[in-house]
């Protein structure tokens, strides 16, 4: 049984690195014995698992927080009236 | 009308009727706000957003003609806008090194023992996380918190996550290499996960 989990850790990422190849899997397709090696590490690692949950949260809370969620931003009414003149004089 | 001509021209199906735009003095007001409010988001800076708009403007004009109604007046104006950003990204990139080196250098080691969490600083469960987008003030938070990424970090966040940008086209953008794009994404998205678990699912 030790041996057995001597192999699996040899084989698969450890914490660190299945952080960075989670992250990574979001950006680009990872080789297969990467993706191998991290499915084997998320089975047997509970905070590993959460912290993908976790980054896939976020890449739908920046999209939400843009379409929906911004801050209310006017612009400012001088500017408003600085490209209106700069547009009219443009276009005379 | 010379604008329509062309338009024909360009059209692959001459019969589809000529789309309109609305009048140039109108723009400001139709759409000043919502593009002052995209370009602050991404360029963090009220100058360089009201500049910014104010360019997307005068090159609507200039190109008007090139508006084939394929995409609402407004998301032409966007497209637009997102060029002129991008042309800021280019500039300010030539000025300053890209790369943050010191946020490039906090792995958050003090969470790790040999490779692996430290049990109690790890991820702890969110719970109802799915809940969190109804609430105003968790929304406040997750602007806080990346706000607090260097701005070159947060741009690059945002151009992967918001603008769903691929790697190559950042890289192309900015000048930077994948594997330094990466790494960046990778130390944002550690940031604002610590940061939200924090000051948001640990207190509420």
């Amino acid at each position: 049984m030790k041996s057995l989990i001597k192999v699996i850790r040899a084989l698969s990422p450890n914490c660190k690195e299945s952080i960075r190849l989670q992250s990574d899997a979001l950006d680009r397709p990872l080789r297969l014995f990467q993706r191998i090696g991290l499915r084997v590490h998320l089975a047997l690692c509970i905070w590993c698992s959460r912290y993908g949950k976790q980054i896939k949260f976020l890449r739908s809370t920046a999209q939400h927080c843009e379409h929906d969620h911004g801050p209310e931003q006017k612009l400012p009414s001088e500017a408003s009236e600085r490209i209106k003149r700069a547009l009219k004089d443009a276009n005379d | 009308m010379k604008q329509t001509e062309d338009g024909d021209a360009l059209s692959q199906e001459g019969a589809t009727p000529q789309p309109v735009l609305s009048d140039p003095e109108r723009w400001v007001d139709l759409h000043g706000d919502y593009l002052f409010k995209f370009a602050l988001a991404r360029l963090r800076d009220r100058a360089k957003a009201e500049d910014a708009v104010q360019e997307t403007f005068l090159a609507a004009l200039k190109f008007g003609k090139t508006f084939q109604g394929r995409s609402a007046e407004q998301s032409w104006l966007v497209g637009i806008l997102k060029n002129k950003i991008h042309d800021h990204y280019r500039k300010a990139n030539r000025e300053t090194s890209f790369t943050d080196l010191e946020f490039y250098s906090d792995e958050e080691n003090n969470r790790f023992v040999a490779g692996g969490w430290i049990h109690k600083l790890g991820p702890q469960e969110w719970p109802n996380h799915g809940e969190s987008s109804d609430n105003e003030v968790f929304w406040k938070t997750y602007r806080g918190c990346l706000s607090k990424l260097p701005k070159n970090v947060a741009t690059v966040f945002n151009l992967r996550e918001v603008d769903g940008l691929e790697s190559k086209e950042i890289c192309a953008l900015l000048d930077i290499s994948e594997n330094n794009l990466w790494v960046m994404l990778h130390r944002a998205r550690m940031a604002l996960r610590r940061c939200l678990e924090t000051n948001w699912f640990q207190k509420s």
